[in-house]
Formats: C-alpha cells, sequence, structure tokens
C-alpha cells in the first residue's frame, strides 16, 4: 500500500493546463527528487498535495483516505486532518518575522495542536539541535542568513511530526556556498527514513540523496525511475536534452 | 518684571485649562478610531461585494471632504434630517468626538489596508500549511505584522489629531487655540499664540517620543 497515491491529477490555470492527469506513488520512506525546467509543473504538483492550490480533477489518496476522489474533494475537515500528515518547505522561507525562531517553531503546536508546554519545548531544542542552530533559538529571523532560515523553515515543519516532507525547490533562493548545509539537513532526515518529495534543481543533489526521480515536463511526468538510470542512461530524448542543458 | 511673568504664568495657566479638552478629545478618538478603521479595513477586503462597496463609498467621502464640514455637519446638520434628526442632537464635544471618529477611522483604515498589502503571500501559506485556521492566521500572524508595518503611518495620523484637535473651536468647545485667540484679542497681545504653539509642539513631542519608542519595541531583529 503505498502512502500517497495520486491519479490523474489534474490543475488548470485559467485556460491553460499546468498538470495534464499525472499519476504516481510514493512508499514510505521513499525520497523522492523532482526535476524538470521550470514551469513543467512541479511546483504546482506539490503544492496541489498540500491543497495550496485547488485540483481540477483527478484523486490523491494519502495513508488510504481520499484527499480527493475523481475530482470531488473530501469534507474540508476531512482535507485538513490529511493535509496536517504533511509538512512543507517553501523556496522562500516564509519564516515568520515577528517571531524569535523558538516563536516561529512552538507557535503551531502550542495554539493549534495544543501539546503540552514543556513536551514544545524538548521537541523544539531537539530540532534546533538536529539543525545545528541551538544557538539562534531567541534570535529574529532577519538576523539570519538565508541557509539558516531555510533550515528554521524545515526545523518549524517538523514541529508538527509530518510523516511526508515537501520540499518546494528548498535551495534555490540562497547563495551557492549556503545551499550545502541545507541539503545536509535534508540528507540527515532522508536517513531516517522520512518520506519526501522534494522539487530541485539540484541534480548532484537529486542523484546522491534520492531513491526515485520523477521528470517532468509540460505538465506531464515524462519518466521516473532510480537516480543510476535517470542519470545514466534515461529512457527519453527529452529528458537526455534537460539534463545536458543542466548539467555541464 | 514680576509683572511680566505674573502675565506669561496667568496666559499659561489658562491656555492648560484648555488642553484638558485637548488630551481628552484625542486620547478618545485614538481609542475608538483605530479599531473601527481596522472594521472598515476588513470591509473593504471582504469578498462581500456590497460590504466593501458601502465602506469604500464611506472612506471616499470622508477623505473627500474637509474635517471641519464634517464637524460642523455632525452638530449642526445632524439634527436637521427629517424624522430621526431629534436622535442626533449632541453636546458639542460629543458631537466632536463623533466627527473626529468618523473621519479618523476612514485614515487608519487605508493606513491598515496599506499594511495587509505589504505582507506577502508565502506569510498565508505558511500559516496554513501549519495547520492555522483563517482567524488565527490573522490574530497571531498578520495583524502583528500589519501594525508593525502600520506604526509610522499611525504615528503620523495621531501628530496630525493633535493639531486637529484645534477644530474645536468650530462647535465653540473651549481648547487650546480657542482660549488663546480670546486673550489674544483681549490684551492686543501676541504672546498667548506664541505659548499655544509651545503647548501644540510639547504635547507632540510626548507622542513623537512615544512612537519612537513603540517603532523600536516592535523592531524584529
Amino acid at each position: 500500500m503505498p502512502l500517497i497515491d495520486v491519479s490523474k491529477m489534474k490543475k488548470k490555470f485559467g485556460s491553460l493546463e499546468v498538470l495534464k492527469e499525472i499519476s504516481f506513488q510514493v512508499e514510505k520512506g521513499d525520497v523522492i527528487a523532482v526535476i524538470g525546467s521550470s514551469g513543467s509543473g512541479k511546483s504546482t504538483m506539490l503544492r496541489c498535495l498540500i491543497d495550496l492550490e485547488t485540483m481540477n480533477g483527478g484523486s490523491v489518496m494519502v495513508k488510504n483516505e481520499y484527499l480527493i476522489q475523481n475530482g470531488v474533494y473530501a469534507k474540508s475537515a476531512d482535507v485538513k486532518k490529511i493535509t496536517s500528515q504533511m509538512g512543507m518547505v517553501f523556496q522562500h522561507f516564509n519564516l515568520f518575522p515577528h517571531l524569535t525562531v523558538k516563536e516561529n517553531l512552538c507557535l503551531a503546536p502550542r495554539s493549534i495542536l495544543k501539546e503540552e508546554k514543556s513536551k514544545i519545548e524538548a521537541h523544539c531544542k531537539e530540532l534546533l539541535e538536529k539543525i545545528g542552530l541551538s544557538d539562534k533559538a531567541m534570535e529574529y529571523p532577519s538576523r539570519l542568513s538565508g541557509g539558516q532560515k531555510q533550515r528554521v523553515a524545515i526545523a518549524r515543519a517538523l514541529m508538527a511530526r509530518p510523516e511526508i516532507m515537501l520540499f518546494d525547490e528548498p535551495t534555490s533562493a540562497l547563495d551557492p556556498e549556503l545551499t550545502g548545509e541545507v541539503l545536509d539537513v535534508i540528507k540527515k532526515l532522508a536517513k531516517e527514513n522520512m518520506t519526501m518529495i522534494i522539487v530541485t534543481h539540484e541534480m548532484s543533489f537529486a542523484r546522491d540523496a534520492a531513491n526515485k526521480v520523477m521528470f517532468m515536463d509540460g505538465g506531464k511526468i515524462l519518466e521516473e525511475n532510480t537516480p543510476e538510470i535517470i542519470f545514466k542512461n534515461p529512457t527519453c530524448q527529452r529528458t537526455r536534452e534537460f539534463l545536458n542543458s543542466v548539467i555541464r | 518684571m514680576s509683572g511680566t511673568m505674573g502675565y506669561f504664568w496667568n496666559v499659561t495657566s489658562y491656555l492648560l485649562s484648555g488642553a484638558g479638552a485637548t488630551a481628552l478629545l484625542f486620547f478618545i478618538v485614538i481609542l475608538l478610531s483605530l479599531p473601527l478603521g481596522f472594521c472598515l479595513t476588513l470591509m473593504v477586503r471582504s469578498k462581500f461585494k456590497p460590504l466593501s462597496v458601502v465602506a469604500n463609498s464611506y472612506i471616499y467621502v470622508i477623505r473627500g471632504t474637509p474635517l471641519l464640514l464634517q464637524l460642523l455637519f455632525v452638530y449642526f446638520g445632524l439634527p436637521y434630517i427629517p424624522m430621526i434628526g431629534k436622535y442626533f442632537i449632541f453636546e458639542r464635544f460629543t458631537a466632536a468626538i463623533i466627527g473626529f471618529i468618523l473621519n479618523y477611522a476612514a485614515y487608519f483604515a487605508e493606513i491598515f489596508r496599506g499594511g495587509l498589502l505589504s505582507i506577502d503571500k508565502g506569510q498565508y501559506e505558511a500559516a496554513k500549511v501549519l495547520g492555522f485556521g483563517k482567524f488565527k492566521t490573522q490574530i497571531l500572524i498578520i495583524l502583528p505584522q500589519m501594525f508593525r508595518v502600520a506604526l509610522p503611518s499611525v504615528a503620523n495620523e495621531a501628530v496630525t489629531l493633535v493639531k486637529d484637535t484645534a477644530l474645536l473651536y468650530a462647535v465653540s468647545v473651549p481648547e487650546i487655540l480657542h482660549h488663546a485667540q480670546s486673550v489674544v484679542s483681549r490684551d492686543a497681545n501676541v504672546l498667548a499664540l506664541l505659548i499655544a504653539a509651545v503647548i501644540y509642539l510639547i504635547l507632540n513631542l510626548i507622542l513623537t517620543v512615544f512612537f519612537k519608542w513603540l517603532e523600536r519595541k516592535a523592531n524584529f531583529d
């Protein structure tokens, strides 16, 4: 039983078809790198999964529950429950600038999940240690570098103990020398068997960290395979062209 | 010498007796027009069309006409409305407060709207994926950021309000300027106007220092 089962996911912006009935499955522990040129629908696919975009058709099943079935969404309370099993990290971090790092992490568990204060604090401390930013707990995001911000954003998403993490170009807004520290955190999560879907332009990262690579083009998944095959011996001509243009 | 000083203190204390009305008006208007202004902002942004049309028209009328006219209208004009006019007969000071609140709320509404526009849509998205509902998103994430952005403009309006209190004169509520002018014409001496200017400056200095302190407090770094 796959953790996520997507079939014929469809998304239109006006008359523009961004996702043309795409289907794929995510198994528990999968680390899926989604690659492809801009406008191919990668980010939209991710945003549809966590209900930031409304799909125009298809079915998505998460842990055996339908988020949407043949174009009909579940009740909004169920949608909320299903999407709450996923955490998301954005290209532009989207930290809350008026809150300290610690408050960024603790706000949701405290005001939504209503967890015990001591439990929240312990979890927060543990996650800050994991991303190597224990000393920044009391800083405001404006004081952090891009890489540090993104690591905090990852920790914030992990506070809700999601089963699936979605990353939308997590290193695209970073200076090249800062991407490493963010990718290291993601690799750490991969080692802990976190299920992840990562939209990325970092080909070497996709090759090293992912167990599946998905190539998207023009709103379709053209090819999905292990990184070895995708990078060494892709079946599609289009995949080959894309890889040739991004890897010199 | 003591005669001059005596005159100075006499005039000053007389003017300060009018400062009470100024201060009272200021605090009541600020306290009530800020929340009312925010309600207007929410109405303007409402997806329910009639609500946003009403709020936008209101803001347009208020910003498009002089405050003085509005004060005169509330005090002198409202009682003349057929049928319901008799329910709108107010004391001078009350009428002035109502006029000021209605006026400043419109300006604050526009300031808050600007503050909301400055907030990136990523903030709403991050809030959503973390599980915040619409209401909690507004209260915990959007409003604090909006107030921070709006603070300098709110400070600006507050300073303007202190000076606008001189318009109380129009509905014959004794205040600083009113007293000053009566002293000037009584004694044929402009000292009272200078003292009035200094009192306004001191009030606004206090306000400016306060808002600067608030801005520093609300600085997120």
